[in-house]
C-alpha cells in the first residue's frame, strides 16, 4: 500500500461559490485506480464528492474526467502511472473539459455529446427487402465495425477535441465515429446520404484538426480520428462527394501536386482547395476570393524574401527520375481495383501472431495474416477449429 | 554523426530559412548532412486520408532511399516525424502488407526492409543519440533571460504509443529539456501541445486562426518572448498567418516563431542573418535585440 | 404529474426491450434509470447470447440444456417459451443492427458456452451486452417520440391504490433533488441484481437490488433468493469479470501444480461445464491446498492456447482487462482467476409475462425470477432472458391498459411525503453512528464469507444475525452531503436498505434449502434431494417481523429430473 494525494476540483452549484480544488490523502496499492482512490475519499472523508461511476472496469463509460490535464476514464489510469504524469506529487483531477459542469466532477454530457450523437441519426436505416432470416454481410464488414461499436460512450475523445474547443458546433469524435459504425454497414441504406451531410455541414467531418488528442484519449481503441479519415476516404473516392467546405477539393489537390512536382507546391494548394484541382483553379471565383485575402500575407512574404516569386509560381520538383518514379508509383497503386487498407486494430502486429507456429500452422492462418480474414480460421464455428 | 536527412517539402518551399540554418548548425554539432534529394513527400496526412497504400508507399521510397545510406535518417518536421511513423508502423507491423508495397518499389529499384531504417526528428537525435551534454558543449550565448515557449506540434506528440513516448522516453518534454540545456527559460502555457490549426485552414479558417491565435496569446499572456516549434507546417500557421490570426484573436500578437534549429543556432553564437531571422513575417525583432545585446557576453 | 400505460424502471436490456415492445404495441411508455441508460451493467455482458438458430439445432435441445443446467428447479414452461422465441429475436436484433459476429458465408456466426450440448451462443466480439445494449438504445433514440425517458432518476418506493394494485411509482431527479409520483396503469421492474451485498462481486457499482427491495416492500414474494451464482473466472485482483468465452474459444484451467483439474469434476464438458460446477471444482482446489498464485488463493485461466489471432478478434475485451487490471499478456501467460459472486437466479417472483402476484407489478431481467435459470443460470442465458421476458412484459402490460382507466385519486401521495421525510431525516442524521461505506463494507464481507460457493447451517445463522445487526446499524447511518443537486451520499443510504432486504432474503432461504441444488452447496447436506425439495422458496414481507417462508410447486413439462453430470 502506498499514500497518494488526489487533489479533485470541487464545485457546489447550491453555494454560490465558484470551483475550487481540495485534496485528499488516499492509502491504496499503487496499480489501483485513481477512482478506487476517490471512492476511498468518498468513503471515508466526504461522501459529497461527486462522481459517476459503476461498473470500474472500464466498460461502462460513466468515470470520464480529466486527470493531470488528459481526459479518460478514472477506473482505467492507476495510481501510479497517473503520479508519474502528475506534478508536484499530486494528481489533479477535474470534470470533462467542454462540456458544463453540473457538480464536483459530473458533466451535462446531455448538453454536448449526446447532441452531438443525435445530431447523426444513430440508427440502422436499413436496406429494403429486410430478409427473413439474417441479412447476410461478410464476415470482415462486421469485424471492422467493431472498432466504432467498441466506443462506450464515455466522452474522453469529446472532452478532448481541440477542434470542439474553439468550435463548439463540431460535431466531434464520438458522433463522426458513430456515423463510420452505419457507414461502414453493408446493412445500412443511407450511407451516402450520411457521407453528403456530414460532407457539407461546415462543422461536419471537414472540421476535424487532426491533432490525435481523441486517439490518445480513447479508452477503447476506437480511434476516432481515425473512423473520420474513413469518412472522408469512403465520400471523396467512393461517392465523388465535393463538399462546399474544400474538404474534397483540398485532400484532391494535395494529391495530385505531389504526383506533379513529389514535393508540396504550397502556392498551388492553396487557390486549389478553394477553385477547383487544376491549374485553372485560382481562377475561380472562390479562389480568387481567397487570394484576395491571402495577399498581403503574400506580399509580405515575398518582401521578406521569404518565397520568390518565381519559386511561388513554379514550385519546385524532385529529379526528373524520381518524379517519374512516383508517379509510376501513383497510376499502380491507384489503378487497382480495391483500396487497400490496413487496420492494426483488427489485425494484430506480426511479432504477436508470431509465436505460436504449430498452432497457426495447423489453422492455415499464414504468417502476417492480411487484413481480410478470409484465412477461414476466425469466421469458422470453433467447433470445426481444426485446434479443437 | 552521419544522417540520411529528409528536409521535407516547406523547409525548401515556405519556410526556406529553416532548410538554411539546419545547414549552418549541423556542422556545429558533427552531424553530417546526406540530404536525400531523391525522396518524396511525406503526404502530411492528407494523402493517407484519400489513400493509405499509397501514402505508405511514397513514404517506403522515401525510406528505401534512407535505408542505402545505412545512416540513421533524421528529419526536421514533426509531421513528416507522424506520417512517416504512422505509415512505418504499418510496413512493419505486416510481413505480405511489406511485401505488397515492395513489390510496387521494385519497378524503381527500391526495398525497404523492417528494422534497418531508425527515422528520427532533429529534436529527438539531439537529445538522444547526440546528448544534451553534448549540446551544452557547443553553447556560446547562453539564452539567459529568453523566454521561450515550445510548441511542439500534434504529429510529434500523439498518439503516444505509436510515437514511442513514456515516462522513460519524455520526447513530449525534450523541448522543454533542451530550452533548459542551451541556458534559456522555459515558458509553459495551455497550448504548448495543442494544435496550430494548419490542417483545417481552407476547411474552416476562423476555426483554424482560433487555435493559432489562442495558443500565441496564452504564450504572450505567459510571458514568453518567443515560440520555438520543431514543425515548419505549424509556423506556416503561427508566423506567416498571424496577421490573420490576431484580427481572429481580436487581440494584437507579435510573437515571434522560431524554428528549433534557429533556437540552436542563436545559443551556438551565430547571428540574425546566418539563421534567416529577417524572413519571418512576424519580425523577431526581440529576439534579435536579445541576441545582439549580449554580443558582449559570447564566449571567445 | 407524468401518467403511462406502462412506467419501467431500469434501462438495461430487460427494461429497454420492454419498453420498445410496449411502445410497439400502441401503449405510452415511460422508461427510468438512475443512470444513463447505456451505464446499465447490461453493457458488461460479455460473451454471448443463446439461440437454437442453427440448422440442426433445435429449442428442445437448448431448452434440455437450460432445464439440465437449472438443477431441475427452473419451470418448464417458461424456459420452452424461452428457448422457442429465441430464435425470433436474434433476427430481431440483426434487423435492428446488432452487429453479430459472422461466419464465411456471411451468416451469423456462433460460440461454444457453458453447459451447451452445442455451440448456440451468437456474440459480438466479447461486447455482446454492450453491443446489443447501445443498439437498444439507439431505437429508443429513434423512438423518441413514442417513449418518454427520464435519465438520472432514482425511483423510491412504488406505488399502490387502496386494492392493493401497483399504479406506479415516487422518484427523484438526481440532478435537482426534486421528487415525483409517476402514475403508471402498470409499473415493470427491470432494475437489475444486487451483487454489492457481496464483496468483491463483478456487478457495478449501482448494483444494489433496488427492485428486488422494491417489490418485496409492497408484499410481492422474492422466489429462489438462496441462488446465487458465482461466476468460476473473476480477476482475483479486484473481482472483475473475465468472460466465459475465453473457455468458450478454448482457454484451459489449471490449479497451482498445473493440472487441468476439471477432468476430475466434468470429464465430458470440462471447462464448459455449468458454472456453479466450475466454480465448486475451483474452490475444491483451492479449499484443498492445489491453489495457484502467491497465496494460493487462486486459479490459472490459459488462455494462451487459443491461437493469438483469434484472441485479438475475439476476445479484445479480456486483452484489455489483462493488461489494464492484472498487468498480464493473456496471449502470454495464464492470469490469476478465483470463484465470484456475479448473479442472482432468484428474484421478484414472475410467471412467463413477467406478471407478479401484485396487480400491475411486472418484472423482468436478473430482478425477476420466472424462472428460467432455477438454480443456475448457462452462460449467454441471461442476455436471452432480459430480451424475452422483457418483450413479453412489455406486451403483456401494454395489452393489459388497454381499455383500463389511468388511475386516478391521490396517488402516491402518502408514498411521496415518506419518502421526502425519509430522505430529509438521512440528510439530517447526527453524526454518531457508522458510516454507510463501513455498514455496506461489513455486510458484502460477512454475505461473502458465509452465503458463497459452500455454505452450512451455523455460517447462515450468524449472517443472518449480522444482517440483522447491520438493519439496526442503517437506521441510524450517517452521510456528508447535505445538498440537494446530485447528492449521491444520501441515494447511498437508500440503497444500502435495498441491499440489506436482499441479503436477509437470501440468507433466509439458503438457511430453509436443507440440500444442496445447482449454486446452492450446503456442506451438512450435500446431497441433492427431490423429494423433500424440489420446490420454490419463497420470502414474504411480514408487516415488520422477520419475513415469512412459503413455497411455490415447480413446473415440469416434459423432463423429469435426472442425476447432473457434465
Amino acid at each position: 500500500m502506498a499514500e497518494f494525494t488526489l487533489r479533485l476540483r470541487r464545485y457546489d452549484p447550491e453555494s454560490g461559490q465558484p470551483p475550487y480544488w481540495a485534496e485528499y490523502t488516499v492509502d491504496l496499492e499503487p496499480h489501483r485506480s485513481v477512482l478506487e482512490g476517490i471512492l476511498q475519499a468518498k468513503a471515508n472523508e466526504d461522501g459529497s464528492i461527486g462522481i459517476r461511476c459503476s461498473c470500474r472496469a472500464a466498460i461502462c463509460g460513466s468515470c470520464g474526467v480529466m486527470i493531470n490535464g488528459r481526459a479518460g476514464l478514472a477506473c482505467h489510469t492507476h495510481l501510479d502511472e497517473a503520479l508519474l504524469g502528475g506534478r508536484d506529487g499530486v494528481i489533479e483531477v477535474e470534470p470533462f473539459n467542454n462540456m458544463p459542469v453540473i457538480k464536483d466532477l459530473i458533466v451535462d454530457m446531455d448538453a454536448v455529446h449526446w447532441k452531438k450523437i443525435k445530431r447523426v441519426t444513430p440508427w440502422l436505416i436499413h436496406k429494403e427487402p429486410v430478409p427473413e432470416r439474417e441479412y447476410i454481410v461478410p464476415h470482415e464488414n462486421m469485424v471492422d465495425v467493431t472498432q466504432s461499436m467498441a466506443c462506450i460512450q464515455c466522452g474522453a475523445c469529446v472532452a478532448s477535441c481541440l477542434s470542439m474547443e474553439v468550435d463548439p458546433l463540431f460535431v466531434g469524435p464520438a458522433a463522426l465515429a458513430k456515423s463510420y459504425r452505419f457507414v461502414g454497414d453493408p446493412r445500412d441504406a443511407q450511407q451516402y446520404e450520411r457521407l453528403k451531410d456530414l460532407a457539407e455541414d461546415p462543422h461536419g467531418m471537414y472540421d476535424c484538426t487532426h491533432c490525435f488528442n481523441c486517439i490518445e484519449a480513447c479508452p477503447k481503441g476506437v480511434a476516432p480520428m481515425n473512423q473520420i479519415m474513413r469518412l472522408r476516404r469512403i465520400s471523396g473516392n467512393d461517392h465523388h462527394i465535393v463538399d462546399r467546405n474544400n474538404g474534397d477539393r483540398h485532400e484532391r489537390a494535395f494529391v495530385t501536386l505531389i504526383r506533379g512536382y513529389g514535393l508540396l507546391h504550397e502556392a498551388e494548394l492553396l487557390p486549389r482547395s478553394y477553385g477547383g484541382d487544376s491549374w485553372f483553379g485560382k481562377f475561380a471565383p472562390a479562389a480568387g476570393q481567397e487570394m484576395a485575402s491571402s495577399l498581403p500575407v503574400v506580399a509580405k512574404a515575398v518582401m521578406r524574401r521569404k518565397v520568390s516569386i518565381k519559386g511561388a509560381m513554379l514550385g519546385h520538383k524532385i529529379p526528373k527520375a524520381d518524379l517519374k518514379d512516383v508517379r509510376r508509383i501513383y497510376d499502380l497503386v491507384e489503378g487497382k481495383d480495391e483500396r487497400n487498407e490496413l487496420n492494426l486494430y483488427i489485425t494484430g502486429y506480426d511479432e504477436d501472431l508470431d509465436e505460436t507456429p504449430g498452432v497457426m500452422a495447423a489453422t492455415g492462418a499464414g504468417d502476417g495474416a492480411a487484413a481480410s480474414a478470409e484465412q477461414g480460421q476466425p469466421g469458422m464455428d470453433p467447433e470445426d477449429s481444426p485446434t479443437r | 554523426m552521419k544522417v540520411a536527412y529528409w528536409p521535407g517539402c516547406v523547409s525548401r518551399g515556405f519556410t526556406p530559412e529553416l532548410h538554411g540554418s539546419m545547414a549552418k548548425i549541423a556542422p556545429l554539432l558533427d552531424i553530417e548532412l546526406i540530404e536525400l534529394e531523391r525522396g518524396n513527400c511525406c503526404g502530411a496526412g492528407v494523402i493517407a486520408e484519400h489513400s493509405q497504400e499509397l501514402a505508405d508507399t511514397l513514404n517506403a521510397r522515401t525510406f528505401a532511399l534512407a535505408q542505402q545510406t545505412e545512416a540513421t535518417m533524421m528529419n526536421i518536421c514533426s509531421t513528416c516525424q507522424g506520417s512517416q511513423t504512422e505509415a512505418q508502423e504499418r510496413l512493419d507491423a505486416n510481413a505480405e502488407y511489406r511485401e505488397q508495397i515492395n513489390a510496387t518499389l521494385e519497378g524503381g529499384g527500391l526495398r525497404y526492409d523492417k528494422g534497418k531504417v531508425v527515422n528520427k526528428n532533429l529534436l529527438w537525435l539531439l537529445v538522444e543519440d547526440i546528448g544534451l551534454d553534448e549540446v551544452k558543449k557547443r553553447v556560446k550565448r547562453p539564452l539567459t533571460d529568453l523566454k521561450v515557449g515550445p510548441f511542439y506540434g500534434c504529429y510529434i506528440i500523439r498518439p503516444t504509443d505509436r510515437l514511442g513516448i513514456d515516462h522513460d522516453r519524455p520526447r513530449d518534454r525534450y523541448m522543454h529539456m533542451l530550452i533548459e540545456a542551451l541556458g534559456g527559460t522555459v515558458i509553459e502555457y495551455a497550448g504548448m501541445h495543442k494544435c496550430c490549426g494548419f490542417p483545417i485552414i481552407t476547411m474552416n479558417k476562423e476555426a483554424s486562426l482560433k487555435q493559432a491565435g489562442r495558443h500565441i496569446g496564452d504564450a504572450i499572456d505567459a510571458d514568453a518572448d518567443c515560440l520555438v516549434t520543431p514543425c515548419p507546417l505549424c509556423h506556416l500557421n503561427l508566423d506567416l498567418q498571424q496577421p490573420l490570426a490576431e484580427r481572429v484573436a481580436g487581440r494584437d500578437l507579435g510573437l515571434p516563431v522560431l524554428h528549433l534549429p534557429q533556437l540552436l543556432g542563436l545559443a551556438f553564437g551565430l547571428n540574425e542573418k546566418e539563421l534567416g531571422l529577417g524572413r519571418h513575417v512576424v519580425k523577431p525583432t526581440s529576439v534579435i535585440d536579445w541576441s545582439t545585446a549580449v554580443v558582449g557576453g559570447v564566449a571567445a | 404529474m407524468p401518467a403511462h400505460d406502462v412506467l419501467i424502471i431500469g434501462a438495461g436490456l430487460a427494461g429497454q426491450r420492454a419498453a420498445l415492445a410496449a411502445a410497439d404495441a400502441g401503449a405510452t411508455v415511460a422508461i427510468m434509470s438512475k443512470v444513463h441508460p447505456v451505464r446499465s451493467h447490461s453493457v458488461a455482458a460479455a460473451g454471448g447470447i443463446n439461440a437454437a438458430l442453427k440448422v440442426g439445432d433445435t429449442w428442445e435441445s437448448h431448452a434440455f440444456d437450460t432445464v439440465k443446467g437449472s438443477d431441475y428447479l427452473g419451470d418448464q414452461d417458461a424456459i420452452e417459451i424461452m428457448a422457442r422465441e429465441a430464435p425470433g429475436e436474434i433476427i430481431h436484433l440483426e434487423h435492428i443492427g446488432v452487429t453479430f459476429h459472422r461466419n464465411d458465408q456471411g451468416e451469423l456466426g456462433t460460440r461454444a458456452f457453458g453447459g451447451a450440448s452445442q455451440a448456440r451462443t451468437y456474440y459480438v466480439a466479447d461486447i455482446t451486452g454492450q453491443a446489443i445494449l447501445h443498439v437498444l438504445y439507439e431505437q429508443i433514440m429513434k423512438y423518441s417520440d413514442r417513449v418518454d425517458s427520464y435519465e438520472e432518476w432514482f425511483t423510491t418506493s412504488l406505488v399502490q391504490d387502496e386494492d392493493g394494485n401497483c399504479v406506479g411509482a415516487v422518484a427523484r431527479d438526481i440532478r435537482t433533488g426534486q421528487m415525483e409520483v409517476f402514475t403508471a396503469k402498470n409499473v415493470i421492474l427491470a432494475s437489475g441484481g444486487a451483487g454489492h451485498a457481496w464483496k468483491p462481486t463483478t456487478n457495478g457499482l449501482i448494483c444494489t437490488g433496488d427492485g428486488i427491495s422494491q417489490a418485496f416492500r409492497i408484499g410481492a414474494p422474492l422466489m429462489d433468493m438462496e441462488m446465487v451464482q458465482y461466476h468460476p473466472t473473476t480477476l482475483v485482483e479486484n473481482g472483475f469479470l473475465i468472460t466465459e468465452g475465453a473457455r468458450g474459444e478454448g482457454a484451459h484451467l489449471l490449479n497451482g501444480d498445473g493440472e487441468r483439474f476439471m477432468e476430475k469434476y466434468a470429464p465430458n464438458k470440462l471447462e464448459l461445464a455449468s458454472r456453479d460446477v466450475v466454480s465448486r471444482a475451483e474452490q475444491t482446489e483451492i479449499n484443498e491446498g492445489r491453489g495457484a498464485g502467491p497465496n494460493g488463493e487462486g486459479i490459472y485461466l490459459d488462455v494462451t492456447v487459443v491461437p493469438k489471432k483469434r484472441t485479438l478478434e475475439a476476445l479484445r475485451e479480456i486483452v484489455n482487462i489483462g493488461k489494464d487490471f492484472a498487468g498480464v499478456d493473456i496471449t502470454k501467460e495464464p492470469i490469476l482467476i478465483r470463484p465470484g459472486q456475479h448473479y442472482i437466479m432468484g428474484g421478484v417472483k414472475t410467471d412467463a409475462d413477467g406478471a407478479t402476484p401484485i396487480p400491475g407489478l411486472y418484472a423482468a431481467g436478473e430482478v425477476a425470477c420466472v424462472s428460467v435459470h432455477g438454480g443456475n443460470r448457462l452462460g449467454a442465458n441471461s442476455l436471452l432472458d432480459t430480451l424475452i421476458f422483457g418483450r413479453r412484459a412489455g406486451e403483456h402490460a401494454a395489452k393489459r391498459a388497454q381499455g383500463m382507466p389511468m388511475p386516478e385519486g391521490k396517488i402516491g401521495a402518502a408514498e411521496l411525503e415518506r419518502d421526502i421525510n425519509e430522505i430529509d431525516e438521512i440528510i439530517n442524521r447526527p453524526k454518531t453512528g457508522r458510516r454507510v461505506s463501513e455498514i455496506k463494507d461489513e455486510l458484502g464481507t460477512t454475505m461473502n464469507r458465509y452465503a458463497a460457493v459452500f455454505r452450512e447451517e451455523e455460517g447462515l445463522l450468524k449472517a443472518h444475525e449480522v444482517v440483522r445487526r447491520l438493519k439496526e446499524e442503517a437506521q441510524t447511518a450517517y452521510i456528508d452531503d447535505r445538498g440537494t443537486v446530485f447528492n449521491q451520499d444520501v441515494l447511498g443510504a437508500i440503497e444500502l436498505g435495498y441491499l440489506l432486504d436482499t441479503a436477509e432474503a437470501t440468507v433466509m432461504g439458503a438457511i430453509e434449502r436443507k440440500e444442496s441444488r445447482g449454486a446452492q452447496f450446503r456442506t451438512d447436506f450435500p446431497e441433492r434431494n427431490d423429494d423433500e425439495w424440489l420446490k420454490h422458496i419463497n420470502i414474504s414481507r411480514n408487516g415488520d417481523d422477520t419475513p415469512k417462508v412459503s413455497y411455490s410447486p415447480v413446473t415440469i413439462t416434459r423432463w423429469q429430473p435426472e442425476e447432473r453430470k457434465y
